[in-house]
């Protein structure tokens, strides 16, 4: 009599189900270093902080009564009294536009959360201010009261949102507390744009070149072969070819066309590979549907083909857009400044750009600089979230259009 | 020819299979696939050491009948069965049943040669290997691959790929990998359907020799084969057993309408 | 139109030809100066060009890049393919979708990044546990690199897996194969091509990536295979080198291109062997 069942068998089930599951961790492990990364970028671009202020350390209610609006304005001249000066003095400040930009360029005006206690205040602070103290989120949350009660007289207990709107509108700055995003931020999308003025046309021409005209013929093969050998290249030699032909030879100087030459050069594969997966899905039939009435092959391409390749063009493009808005080391190379006290003004102007500017703050070594780092990083992460959202999107819904 | 007027409700059956000389028992199989019932209440009994055909039109479930066999269907998503495949007195659907142990003991070989990318050598190991086998592999490997008729043109090329064989000896090393587990069935669908005539008929002559020490069910849209190959015969059609028996009367002198219109070329 | 096309085409030759060249002028000259030699460049084992007393040897930045490299293999390798077995033996549809996608947004984290969480999350996680741990250190950099190039290896493994066609799989199932047994007797064989394939791209990255070895593995030159030490990496030494303020053509500016070209031929190699890989030993199933 067989055995066909029993024992033997039931171990075997569960060898497998034991299997599926090991093999099952590294894809959980991996989706957990997404989720902590996400977690502590957040958290850390928030800090409990206890400051010393240079000014009068006094802070404002988000509103009075029903006056929700507090204007810059009108919270300078609640801490200009606070500060002791008359409303006289207080007019001819703010009247007098030289002292306004004084005034703006050393001081901050900023919503914090939560202010000695007291949620949602609006705080003056200065450049001068002495940081006593910087703690974490979610150490600070245990240690509130504690912190309040050993706060020396005319110190402030503040929880910092580093992340704020005040963030994108300052320049960058050797204090961490006035520091902003607003030069990598032009920088970044100035770089962008010209990388998608330039890379579109090539890496779409170049497709096209390969897919439409090209026969199998030594050059084409020899343009395969490059493109192919061209994807596995560091990007930090495509610094080095940055520096040496554009910033170098051409004599462009570090400046923002020479990063985003070089940048063009890294993103026109990725551009390539998604634009010839895009024409080659564009059916045969309609290409001989167009020769048949009589178009030629230019014609074809863009009236025909093209348009049916759109689709997966874009998401090509958009995942070069994000390649690009990531790249460090290319940029660094080339010589994105260390420190760019204002935003770049053209393509020709010296240049920094968001992921640079991680780089620096990160390599600062000082703990309130981190936070502005992570605040920088959450920005990035948003609108790369932003952009593969799209991409997503996108390559799903024409997916199978045909 | 699809509406189901002009099967019987009954199979039927010339000179049927006493009991002691089954090798399967297969009693009021049903099989559906999701909604769709493929196979309707087919009770066959299949001899052993003997060639049994089943033949029928395309969508009869003569290949779906098969792989109910040796429970390859399970690996379908959504497929259930009701009846029962008894193999030598066990029953091969029951509760504590490991379709691994079946197949195991029921060798398969598929319409179109599939060798592994491996050596001739491995791929005929693959099957004992499977199970963990400890003894001479040489030897055992020599004797699938002469039953298979196959080792006089292979033995001095065992290690190399199986791949770099032709159609019909891919297919002859397909038949000695599932000879090599030492199976008392085999199942065939289709077996020569993807080979030129010479290769077909090499296959055939095999079978010939196999019912020796095997009992063999071949699925087979080829009539002029059935006829050739096989001692006994099953004619399904839209997933019903209409008549078996032995193949020479089921060819000269059908019982039932249907089947004197298949064999005579009439559909199908 | 179609001559404007092929210029645009051309462009992808002019690039490469561009990388050589900006590559091999600075190189010569650097190896054609009286200070460098090649013996000192490939065996020695100091590396101070940026330093009054200049030393030219490349094997701790080469000792640096390999170690890294090496912990980064051994995390994103196995993990790697582990998921690729999940995503195409077992996953159902629906599930394989999303977690591709989530590994592809994984893979699209910039690696400045990476860096910072490997500098601010891993290292001081790690130095709880080991003793001796500097706070840049190879380690931290090669565990988080790990992760970077687990996409990589994953997604090129899955397809390749997947590639492996239904009829070799029903005459594993046919011979009574258990799921474990068909993965590891007929699914791996099958794909080995694609998955060394993608192991050796996954290696090709790894020696090239900058950031998350400048931020959390340091810039000190060290020979060393202790990977508490902090180091420095060929791409890390380049960044250094372009960052401080070294004048053009002056011997420690051409450093940094000597280190480049070594850099550039050693991910040239492993791309052409990767290539090589999957041509020679593309499983033909027919």
């Amino acid at each position: 009599m067989l055995d066909l069942g029993g024992v033997e068998a039931r171990r075997r089930r569960r060898r497998v189900r034991a299997f599926e599951a090991a093999v099952f961790v590294p894809v959980l492990l991996a989706l957990a270093l997404l989720a902590t990364l996400f977690f502590d970028v957040i958290t850390d671009s928030f800090s409990w902080q206890v400051i010393a202020p240079h000014n009068s350390g006094r802070s404002f209610a988000f509103a009075e009564g029903f006056a929700f609006h507090r204007t810059w304005e009108n919270v300078v001249r609640l801490e200009l009294l606070a500060q002791g000066r008359t409303p006289e003095e207080v007019d001819a400040l703010l009247a007098d536009p030289e002292a306004r930009r004084l005034f703006a360029a050393r001081n901050r005006v900023e919503l914090m959360p939560w202010v000695d206690g007291l949620p949602l205040r609006w705080l003056v602070t200065s450049s001068r201010d002495d940081h006593v103290a910087d703690l974490p989120l979610f150490e600070g949350v245990g240690r509130r009261r504690e912190l309040l009660a050993s706060a020396e007289p005319g110190q402030v207990v503040l929880l910092n949102a580093w992340l704020d709107w005040s963030f994108f509108l300052k320049n960058a700055s050797r204090s961490p507390a006035m520091a902003g995003l607003l030069p990598a931020l032009v920088g970044s999308l100035m770089l962008i744009a010209l990388v998608i003025l330039l890379a579109v046309p090539l890496g779409v021409g170049t497709a096209v070149y390969l897919e439409e005209y090209a026969g199998d013929t030594p050059f084409s093969r020899l343009v395969e072969l490059n493109l192919s050998n061209l994807a596995g290249v560091p990007s930090v030699v495509y610094g080095i070819l940055g520096l040496s032909v554009f910033v170098r030879l051409l004599g462009l100087g570090p400046v923002i066309l020479a990063g985003a030459l070089t940048l063009t050069l890294l993103v026109v594969p990725v551009v390539v590979v998604a634009a010839r997966e895009a024409i080659r899905s564009v059916p045969d039939s309609l290409r001989q549907a167009a020769y048949g009435l009589g178009a030629t092959r230019s014609q074809v391409v863009f009236r025909v083909v093209l348009p049916g390749a759109v689709s997966g063009i874009t998401t090509g493009v958009i995942l070069a857009v994000a390649r690009a808005l990531g790249e460090t080391a290319p940029l660094l190379v080339i010589g994105a400044a260390a420190f760019v006290p204002r935003p770049p003004a053209g393509p020709l102007s010296p240049f920094t750009a968001i992921p640079i500017q991680v780089y620096n703050w990160v390599s600062e070594n000082d703990v309130e600089f981190t936070h502005v780092a992570s605040a920088a990083i959450v920005v990035l992460l948003l609108v790369l979230g932003v952009l593969y959202s799209l991409a997503f999107y996108l390559r799903r819904r024409y997916e199978s259009r045909w | 020819m699809t509406d189901t007027a002009g099967i019987p409700a009954e199979t039927v059956r010339t000179a049927p299979v006493p009991p002691e000389e089954s090798a399967l028992v297969i009693t009021g199989l049903s099989l559906w696939y999701g909604g769709y019932q493929a196979i309707h209440d087919v009770s066959l009994t299949v001899p052993r050491n003997q060639v049994t055909a089943l033949i029928g039109a395309s969508g009869s479930g003569k290949s779906t009948l098969l792989r109910s066999i040796n429970r390859m269907n399970d690996l379908v998503e959504g497929v259930r069965v009701e009846g029962s495949v008894t193999y030598d007195g066990v029953e091969l659907y029951g509760p504590d049943v490991d379709p691994v142990e079946v197949r195991r003991r029921i060798g398969m070989v598929f319409q179109k040669p599939n060798p592994f990318p491996k050596s001739i050598y491995e791929n005929v190991a693959f099957g004992p290997r499977l199970m963990g086998f400890r003894g001479d592999m040489d030897a055992l490997v020599e004797r699938a691959l002469r039953e298979a008729a196959l080792w006089d043109e292979v033995e001095d090329k065992l290690r190399s790929s199986g791949l770099g064989l032709s159609g019909g000896q891919q297919q002859r090393l397909c038949i000695a990998r599932a000879l090599a587990s030492d199976p008392s069935v085999i199942l065939m669908d289709e077996p020569t359907s993807a080979l030129d005539p010479i290769a077909t008929d090499r296959i055939e002559r095999l079978i010939d020799d196999l019912k020796r020490d095997y009992t063999v069910l071949i699925v087979t849209h080829n009539m002029q084969q059935a006829g050739r190959v096989s001692d006994r015969t099953a004619f399904m059609h839209l997933g019903r057993l209409v008549e078996e028996g032995p193949t020479d009367l089921i060819f000269t002198n059908p019982k039932h309408e249907l089947t004197e219109r298949y064999v005579s070329g009439r559909f199908g | 139109m179609r001559a404007l096309l092929l210029a645009c085409a051309a462009l992808s030759v002019l690039t490469t030809f561009g990388v050589v060249a900006a590559l091999v002028g600075e190189t010569a000259a650097f190896f054609a100066d009286p200070a460098v030699t090649f013996g000192e460049f490939f065996t020695s084992t100091r590396w101070t060009p940026l330093f009054a007393d200049k030393s030219f040897g490349i094997l701790p930045l080469l000792s640096g890049t390999f170690l890294v490299t090496a912990i980064a293999l051994a995390v994103g390798v196995p993990l790697g393919l582990a998921s690729a077995v999940y995503l195409s033996e077992f996953a159902p549809p629906g599930r394989r979708r999303r977690v591709t996608g989530l590994l592809e947004l994984l893979a699209g984290v910039p690696t400045v990044v990476l860096g910072y969480f490997a500098l601010l999350f891993v290292t001081p996680l790690l130095q709880r546990v080991i003793p001796g741990l500097n706070l840049f250190n190879a380690l931290s950099a090669g565990l988080v690199m790990g992760f970077m190039i687990l996409p990589t290896v994953s997604s090129i493994s899955t397809d390749a897996m997947q590639a492996v066609p239904s009829s070799l799989r029903q005459a594993a199932y046919g011979l009574g194969a258990t799921k474990v047994q068909l993965i590891f007797r007929v699914v791996l064989p099958a794909a080995l091509s694609g998955i060394v394939a993608s192991v050796v791209l996954a290696m090709s990255r790894a020696v090239g990536e900058t950031m998350i070895v400048s931020l959390a593995a340091g810039q000190r030159p060290l020979f060393t295979f202790d990977a508490r030490e902090t180091i420095a990496t060929m791409t890390s030494f380049i960044v250094q080198a372009a960052t401080g303020d070294q004048p053009a053509g002056s011997l420690a500016s051409r450093s940094l291109y000597a280190v480049a070209a070594t850099l550039f031929a050693i991910t040239l190699l492993l791309n052409l062997a990767s290539q090589l890989v999957v041509r020679r030993y593309r499983e033909r199933y027919e």
